[in-house]
């Protein structure tokens, strides 16, 4: 039934139309087939005209008469019959198509987002994208469902009617369609400005929608301040602007509708006129002026929607491009790569003068690339955008042994995080080398990488679904209830859990419960454990535990019989000092490393950040005491 | 961009007439519309039937007998009419339109204005993505019944007796057999319609699943591929889009099916008028003129019948959206000033809570026998832990609810016999996450009293330490702020609330510290503010800060709704409490933050 076969890539043209068309592949046959369908519907009802013809002109004046009638009876039932046949296949071929089309691109575009680079989704917004696969997705299915079949149905009925009239007479046939051009012009003028109006309308629907979010949303600030009656005034203003222009809406269909009417009314009026004194001066019988006068009807009235439907078609092929423009971005090749061992890896992490950058902005989305650098400075992380387009590691080499811990230490953009995005090659690195068990990290195909490394991220993220699909989100088999329990309670979060009405099938997000940012922290942290990687990397992953919490963690993961080598990115001493390696990071570069008695004995930043962390706690003490022995108000700052 | 996924009610129920009766008293309040577009569109309709009667005319008194001037005569009355039928098309869409517009625009403003009236605990249970559908979906559907769908109704209705009325009048024995078509034509059409709006129920529901399948997979893009879940991921996308194309697909082929379906009822009389009529034409009971008008009117019946077939199957979700918002429209508030309730220019003086106890659930007590008296000019800073009671006080304080039991004292007087004007306006309030609205900056500040000049909002700005940093923005105290305008920080935001509370010159400050980091230089800036403002008047502070903390006069503990330690730092200090450990944390906390263990660091720079 799908052709799923088909990689939409390959089918994004320049050219919008060609593009659409190149879309339709493996519907192109049954879309056809629609619009053959609607020929047929259409012939069929002009058929009927003709037989009317016959019944009035021959029938009527026949001996046989009531011999003939039922076979007439009849032939008006099958012809129509034939008609409905034909509209229903043609409506359902093409919805057979558009529907088709739209869950393919749905499809298409799902699996595509989720595997396009971590650059690309840096990049853009989603809100954006989300604009693009819904509502662009849709203007595209429309434009299969009616836009195009509409006005194929429009002009094959002109046609068939013009052609059944010109055979009945040609010279009636000319004298119908004047003033067809006109009603075209001013069709295709006025659903022009009907559109700009729509959308006027619209974007002042959304004020209006914006001004009540606001109000509803900022309802302690009108209740605090008694603002009520400001706010109606408020209200009514951007209320009464979208009701004017509701009402210049209307006035352009009220404008459109009976000018349109005149003009082809008159043409009818007229036409009739025609035919009328033709069949008087019988130069035309009287069941081809009555077929005549029916036809017409079919030639003049549709050809004002024309305007509408081709107004539209524009708006179709404005949202294709935005979809080509996502769609013709490269995808993450996940399973490149030769390398997948045995036995799994063993954990031994070699860098060896790694420079790192940020890639250049997306390739061939002219509005993208306008975008982007207004776009980066609404990205959450300014230090991307500090380092976008220049290095933001310099010259890093350092040896991890298999069941290692190596701690990261330094300042918020120094470099740690996009060191540890390198290892399950989010981001691909500029030069140097990066070996895991020796053999270097581009001939392991990232699947893999990303099945023997877990890593949990500095913002926890959680998907609206239960706890335990969270906790076993990422693990493509089977776990037990006891596998679930026992992440949990290593990451320190099963008793909370147990504290939700639902336990484990609690919903987050939401619709259900909502997490504190430190419970959010360990369930991801449960997840990640659940998954057993090879490699752990822990990026600020506690920052929102509360202390104690942390040391539970610590120690259920130091008691976990596995040895895996870990990556920990933190910033208080206490996390990283049992480390066996310490990278202290500034700029980019690793500036001091080795172990927590080692770094301590030699001057630099990391005995400055114990020493200062030491010095904390003399000043809480004397504070302690100067506040005991004070009362009353104390002086604020300074002191 | 946020992606509520609010799920619409089934409407299966029975049409409740009277939020029928409800709805259409919206469109009488402006009857001369209504009226207007009656009278337009019947005559439409009449003059529709009519020109087919004026066919048959055209051709037994004109062609048939070969009157030319007959046949100019009634062509002339043709055209004529059809001039006039445009008039009144102008006027029916100016009529329908205006009058959905104008009761849209009435609904939309009275539910705006009714919901300012309505208690904090109506928003706290009622999501704002719900009242956000009342306000654009729901009326959206009320206006469209009143007008366009009325406006088809009595379009269909007259359009069909009308014809009726024609055929009738040129042969009753063939228009009784039309006439018996009529119910089985009507029935379908209605079945018909009521499966397809189901479908498309359907769609509507599984489209906003997948907007919110994208956008939770985009946004948690990094997670899912660290995880290796695409495959898994795309199988339920696809699930999803499978029901997606099942319902869209039956949706349109119904509709494809349902126009032949009528087309192939109105053949059957059709092929009755040729059999019949035929009969007829022998024995002069019908001419050539009343056969074609005949055909005419028949095949034309389908589409008043599609229309109001249309407009009966949507009639239920209208009448339910009606309900909806005529529900919220009845809601009453429940704070209201007492019948005798007296206004007051300041509310200073003391404050008592006496014997207080406070719940939003029942059997979930929030606040239990709570009582403390506050004196004039005093400042109280609130800590404890999230849920403990501290924004239930100041909710309370501001009369945004009421005790349970027990009362609330401002100056000795209980203040539920104050109008809540009164105490509204003399409390000046910054929340933890500031709202600002759409607007510039100046009209942000000047939201706390409305009259002050722009000298006075920048004086109210210089004291709450906004003005330096107002004036680096680009358009100064003209840059717009809030929803399309600059990002400003939670700090700044928070600055710029303290300009308009201190503009509001209240006789109660509260305020609810940020608890996000403040970069150190906006921090001593706020705390400025803040001091400006707790000079003299009675305060109360959410504190996150031991600098706020260390300045008030008294500070409060809280646990599980009751005061747990309650004294000055000093006196909390030695009893090491609860307050002890909280402040050795905080402590440490900000002490590093302050010395930047790190370096490289400097206040106000994000990098």
């Amino acid at each position: 039934m799908e052709k799923q076969t088909i990689d939409l890539k390959e089918t994004i043209r320049p050219n919008r139309l060609a593009g659409l068309w190149q879309l339709m592949g493996g519907f192109r046959a049954i879309y056809l087939t629609a619009i053959a369908a609607v020929a047929l519907a259409t012939l069929a009802r002009t058929s009927i005209y003709y037989l009317i013809r016959y019944f009035v002109d021959d029938a009527l004046q026949s001996d046989r008469l009531l011999q003939i009638l039922p076979w007439l009876a009849l032939s008006f039932i099958g012809l129509a019959t034939g008609q409905g046949l034909f509209t229903y296949l043609s409506g359902r071929w093409a919805a057979f198509t558009a529907e088709g089309l739209a869950k393919r691109l749905r499809d298409y575009l799902y699996d595509h987002l989720q595997r396009l680079t971590f650059t690309y989704h840096d990049q853009t917004q989603t809100g954006e994208l989300i604009q693009r696969v819904t509502s662009d997705v849709d203007a595209i299915r429309l434009f299969f469902a009616e836009q195009a079949i509409g006005i194929g149905q429009i002009v094959l009925m002109f046609l068939i009617n013009f052609i059944g009239i010109w055979l009945l007479s040609p010279y009636l046939a000319w004298m119908s369609v004047i003033v067809i051009p006109f009603v075209l012009i001013i069709s295709l003028f006025f659903f022009k400005r009907i559109g700009t109006a729509y959308e006027r309308f619209q974007e002042q629907e959304a004020v209006v929608s914006n001004r009540f979010q606001e109000n509803v949303s900022g309802v302690r600030v009108v209740k605090a301040f008694a603002r009520q009656d400001f706010e109606m005034g408020r209200f009514e203003g951007a209320n009464h602007k979208l009701y004017r222009r509701g009402i210049y809406f209307a006035f352009m269909h009220g404008t459109f509708w009976p000018i349109t009417d005149i003009i082809l009314g008159g043409q009818m009026v007229f036409g009739f006129y025609i035919g009328a004194m033709m069949a008087i001066r019988g130069e035309i019988t009287i069941g081809t002026y009555l077929a005549y006068a029916q036809m017409v009807q079919l030639i003049i009235w549709p050809i004002r929607n024309l305007g509408r439907l081709i107004t539209q078609m524009s708006t179709a092929s404005v949202s294709y491009s935005r979809v080509a423009d996502i769609i013709r971005q490269d995808r993450e090749p996940l399973n490149q790569g030769s390398t997948i061992p045995a036995g799994g890896i063993a954990g031994e992490v070699r860098f060896d003068g790694v420079h790192f950058a940020y890639e250049a902005p997306l390739k061939g989305d002219a509005v993208e690339q306008a975008n982007t650098v207004g776009r980066l400075a609404r990205f959450r992380d300014d230090h991307l955008l500090a380092a976008y387009g220049l290095p933001v590691l310099h010259d890093i080499s350092f040896t991890v042994e298999p069941g290692q811990t190596v701690a990261l230490l330094g300042s918020t953009g120094s470099g740690k995080t996009s060191l540890v995005h390198l290892l399950p090659r989010f981001y691909e690195f500029d030069r140097g080398r990066i070996t895991i068990d020796g053999v270097d990290l581009r001939e392991y195909p990232r699947a893999y990488l990303r099945q023997q490394i877990g890593i949990v991220m500095q913002e926890p993220f959680l998907f609206s679904r239960t706890i335990r699909d969270n906790i076993t989100y990422g693990v493509g088999r089977k776990v037990s209830e006891e596998e679930v329990v026992a992440a949990a309670r290593a990451a320190a979060i099963h008793d909370v859990i147990l504290s939700f009405p639902d336990g484990y099938d609690t919903i987050v997000g939401e619709r259900g419960v909502t997490l504190s940012g430190g419970q959010k922290q360990r369930v991801t942290l449960a997840r990640t454990l659940l998954k057993n990687p090879q490699i752990l990397i822990l990026d600020d992953a506690t920052s929102s535990v509360d202390t104690e919490t942390e040391a539970q963690i610590r120690e259920a993961l130091q008691k976990q019989n596995r040895r895996r080598t870990t990556f920990i990115i933190a910033h208080r001493i206490q996390t990283v000092m049992t480390a066996d390696l310490i990278l202290v990071m500034d700029k980019g570069r690793i500036v001091q490393r080795g172990t927590h008695e080692g770094l301590l004995a030699q001057p630099g930043i990391y005995r400055r950040i114990y020493e200062l962390q030491a010095r904390i706690e003399d000043e809480l003490q004397a504070d302690l005491a100067a506040s005991e022995v004070s009362s009353g108000r104390l002086p604020v700052r300074g002191d | 961009m946020t992606h509520h996924v609010f799920e619409e009610e089934e409407f299966e129920g029975r049409l409740n007439r009277r939020t029928m009766w409800r709805v259409a008293q919206e469109g009488f309040k402006f009857w001369p519309l209504m009226a207007g577009f009656l009278v337009s569109i019947s005559l439409v309709s009449v003059l529709d039937s009519y020109f087919t009667f004026l066919s048959k005319r055209l051709i037994d008194e004109g062609i048939g007998v070969g009157d030319v001037e007959a046949a100019g005569r009634i062509l002339l009355q043709y055209g004529l009419l059809i001039a006039f039928q445009a008039v009144l098309v102008f006027s029916f869409i100016m009529c329908a339109g205006v009058l959905g517009d104008r009761v849209k625009y009435e609904l939309r403003k009275r539910l705006f204005n009714h919901l300012q009236a309505l208690s904090f605990s109506y928003y706290d249970r009622t999501p704002l993505g719900w009242l956000m559908s009342r306000m654009t979906s729901d009326i959206q559907r009320v206006g469209e019944l009143v007008s366009w769908g009325f406006l088809d109704i009595v379009w269909g209705s007259t359009n069909i007796l009308s014809a009726l009325a024609f055929m009738a009048f040129i042969n009753w024995k063939l228009a009784l057999i039309i006439l018996a078509l009529m119910p089985v034509l009507i029935t379908v059409a209605i079945t018909f319609q009521k499966r397809i709006l189901t479908e498309y129920r359907t769609v509507r529901r599984t489209n906003s699943k997948i907007t919110g399948a994208y956008s939770e997979s985009i946004t948690g893009v990094r997670v899912v591929k660290s995880l290796r879940r695409e495959e898994k991921n795309l199988g339920e996308f696809q699930d999803l889009t499978g029901v997606m194309y099942e319902s869209s697909f039956r949706a349109a082929w119904l509709s494809a099916l349902f126009l032949p379906t009528v087309q192939l009822l109105t053949a059957i009389g059709v092929a009755a008028t040729v059999w019949v009529g035929g009969i007829q034409f022998q024995v002069g009971g019908i001419s050539y003129g009343g056969i074609y008008a005949f055909v005419s009117y028949v095949t034309f019946m389908l589409w008043p019948v599609q229309e109001m077939a249309r407009v009966f199957a949507s009639m239920q979700q209208a009448v339910a959206s009606a309900e909806r918002i005529f529900s919220t429209l009845d809601t009453d508030p429940e704070i209201v000033d007492r019948p005798h309730a007296v206004a007051v220019d300041h509310i200073r003086g003391d404050i008592e809570f006496d014997h207080v106890d406070f719940y939003y659930e029942e059997n979930k007590p929030v606040l239990r026998d709570f009582n403390l008296t506050v004196r004039e000019g005093e400042t109280i800073a609130l800590v404890g832990p999230t849920g403990a009671g501290k924004s239930t006080i100041v909710n309370l304080l501001c009369r945004f609810y009421e005790p349970r039991r027990g009362q609330i004292r401002l100056n000795g007087t209980d203040y539920t016999g104050l109008i809540m004007h009164s105490i509204h306006s003399r409390i000046g309030m910054v929340l933890q996450t500031p709202h600002l609205f759409s607007g510039n900056v100046l009209e942000n500040i000047r939201y706390g009293r409305l009259g002050a000049t722009d000298e006075e909002v920048v004086e109210a700005a210089k004291l709450a330490g906004a003005h330096e940093f107002i004036i680096t923005l680009e358009d100064g105290y003209e840059t717009e702020v809030g929803e399309g305008g600059v990002m400003l920080s939670v700090g700044q935001k928070q600055l710029l609330s303290l300009a308009r509370a201190i503009l509001a010159q209240p006789d109660i400050f509260i305020m609810d510290e940020a608890t996000s980091s403040v970069d150190t230089l906006t921090e001593a800036l706020i705390q400025k503010g803040m001091e400006a403002l707790m000079a003299d008047r009675t305060s109360f502070v959410i504190a996150h800060r031991l600098s706020t903390i260390k300045r008030a006069d008294r500070i409060i503990v809280l646990k599980d709704g009751q005061i747990d330690e309650i004294g000055t730092h000093a006196e909390l200090i030695r009893r090491r409490g609860h307050y002890y450990n909280l402040y050795t944390r905080q402590f440490r906390d900000e002490k590093e933050v302050e010395y930047d263990l790190f370096g490289g660091r400097t206040a106000g720079q994000s990098i």
